[in-house]
């Protein structure tokens, strides 16, 4: 019975969403690697590409060189440098500005806490769906790596894959807990997304106009997508400082958020 | 005995009118009380500092002798709540809805649910979203007596139901009540609460304007009694009657008001043939109403 508590009632609710985006992630894995072999290879587009304006490199690299022929820096450019995480943003921002927010806007939220539940324990049990979520879509996308690269021969080893999958999670998982945060401040489903969409485009853009723009260099740093991507994770792996620092801003969001939540008026 | 609810010096201040101020209340272990008020005097603001949902900007609620707020998981574990915008799952079955919120306060069984459903005539199998207001309004009503709370608070609960289940409601409030438990019970319309409330409280423009017994009431009110003689009685026969004041005649028919008891009134009347009589007892209401009056006259409802 998926009925017991918040956090089993969360995921009951969210099941049929999670089921549509690993579809939507397994589609997405599949059309890229089977467009790889017509890529892999290929002299004219590796020296296209290498010919990119400067620009554009710093926003469709992963990490690392820009290297499309190779089949990390393929998956790198076509899946990890945007649409992964994209996804994967679009899904946490979406759970996580519903989970408090979007019960709040429903109304149900009265009578939820009604029931000797805190507050807290509410919003914890509701950030612990997002982030198993996350999890499962983190494990769907992995396999059908997995998967794809060996069919298509990519070669790149299940462990750089995990390492990069889990990366693009725990990037996800920070602004699901910030829109969560949002929400539990506002009260508002629209300002949740659009807070944590806006700070996410924000770091986006930030990181890839500071590999262009000298002067926002140093500023580079602050960008989540700096981190999310700068260990080059599909070919060396995962860097500690780096998946620190996304595991840091997912950790500072959970924990304000059930404190932000505590502290609210719930005004009908 | 203390309160099982007491409000001290109840203070919520929003940005201008709304909200309550140095509201002190108490209500006992055991009784039905009705709170009453027009929309936006402030019922609902009290309401939602008992259940914790918003805080006071000063003064106290206190439950169960625990404070509202900081021990608010352990009130609510003895409460059950409806409240005034109920909004439920709608994915959800009654079914469904009962045992999670069963699950949440840790029910070993949803027998409690189960029998209310049956005296509620309640379908428990249809999505939530699908019923109509007044089944919702059931809905509703079952989760917040299913666990046989010691003290129900209840935002006008019987808003959209049918006299019937009306009915089923205040025998409900009736035996929950002779079991010790208490009922807070807020209405807009006295006549809602006036037959299953022992006392009630009315607030208005978010102050306590009145606290008494329904009893208490009830003798204040004007009884209106029409009497048809046998022959008409002496011009002041009644004058000097007490709590009698003599409003109309036509010919036989003599109109009275008596205001609370009635004895001395129908004494004299013994005095007199009388062929025929018909009293309507004054409407709650009708008090009420004189004292929603502010002193200024307005009407606040």
């Amino acid at each position: 019975m998926l009925l017991r508590n918040v956090l089993l009632k969360t995921l009951r609710d969210s099941s049929r969403a999670v089921i549509w985006w690993s579809l939507g992630l397994i589609g997405l894995v599949a059309l890229m690697v089977s467009v790889y072999p017509s890529v892999h290879g290929n002299a004219a587009l590796d020296k296209l590409v290498h010919d990119y304006p400067q620009a554009l490199k710093g926003f469709v690299a992963f990490g690392g060189e820009l290297d499309y022929t190779s089949g990390a820096g393929y998956l790198g450019s076509e899946l990890f440098a945007l649409m992964v995480p994209l996804l994967l943003l679009v899904a946490a921002i979406g759970a996580g500005a519903r989970a408090l927010a979007g019960e709040e806007e429903a109304g149900t939220l009265d009578v939820l806490l009604a029931n000797p539940v805190s507050r807290r324990r509410v919003a914890a049990e509701k950030l612990a769906a997002l982030f198993l979520e996350l999890f499962a879509l983190g494990a769907v996308l992995f396999l059908a790596l997995v998967v794809g690269c060996r069919a298509a021969g990519l070669g790149v080893s299940a462990a750089h894959l995990a390492a990069a999958t889990v990366s693009a999670v725990v990037l996800a998982a920070g602004f699901g807990a910030i829109a969560l945060l949002l929400g539990a401040v506002t009260g508002k489903r629209a300002r949740a997304v659009a807070g944590a969409a806006a700070l996410a485009v924000a770091g986006y853009v930030l990181n890839g106009l500071a590999s262009l723009v000298g002067a926002l260099e140093p500023l580079q740093k602050l960008s989540p997508f700096y981190h999310y991507a700068a260990s080059d994770p599909l070919r060396h792996g995962l860097g500690l400082p780096h998946i620190a620092v996304l595991v840091g801003i997912a950790a500072v969001a959970s924990v304000l958020g059930p404190f932000a939540f505590e502290r609210r008026e719930l005004v009908a | 005995m203390t309160g099982v609810v007491r409000l001290e010096q109840l203070t919520k201040s929003y940005g201008r009118n709304r909200g309550v101020v140095e509201l002190d209340l108490t209500v006992r272990a055991g009784e039905v009380f009705g709170f009453l008020g027009a929309n936006g005097a402030g019922k609902t603001t009290t309401i939602r500092t008992m259940l914790d949902l918003i805080r006071p900007t000063s003064g106290r609620v206190t439950i169960f002798g625990l404070d509202a707020h900081r021990d608010g998981v352990d009130v609510r574990r003895r409460l059950g709540y409806v409240p005034g915008d109920l909004r439920l799952y709608g994915r959800l079955t009654p079914r469904e809805l009962f045992s999670y919120f069963g699950a949440l306060r840790g029910l070993r069984s949803l027998s409690g649910a189960e029998r209310l459903a049956e005296r509620f005539e309640l379908e428990v199998d249809r999505p939530i979203a699908a019923l109509s207001r007044g089944t919702r309004q059931k809905v509703g009503l079952v989760q917040a007596f299913m666990h046989e709370p010691d003290l129900l608070v209840l935002d006008e609960p019987t808003s959209g139901l049918d006299p019937l289940v009306q009915q089923t409601f205040n025998d409900l409030a009736r035996e929950t009540a002779a079991a010790g438990r208490t009922v807070f019970l807020s209405s807009h319309v006295l006549s809602e609460v006036q037959h299953v409330a022992d006392r009630v409280a009315l607030v208005r423009d978010g102050r306590l304007a009145l606290v008494d017994e329904v009893e208490s009431l009830r003798a204040r009110a004007l009884t209106r009694i029409e009497v048809t003689f046998a022959e008409a009685p002496a011009e002041h026969a009644f004058d000097g009657v007490e709590h009698v004041r003599e409003l109309e005649r036509r010919g036989p028919v003599v109109v009275f008001h008596v205001r609370g008891e009635i004895d001395a009134f129908v004494k004299t009347l013994a005095e007199h043939r009388v062929v025929a009589l018909n009293s309507h007892e004054a409407d709650l209401e009708d008090i009420f109403l004189s004292l929603y009056r502010g002193d200024d006259g307005r009407a606040a409802a």
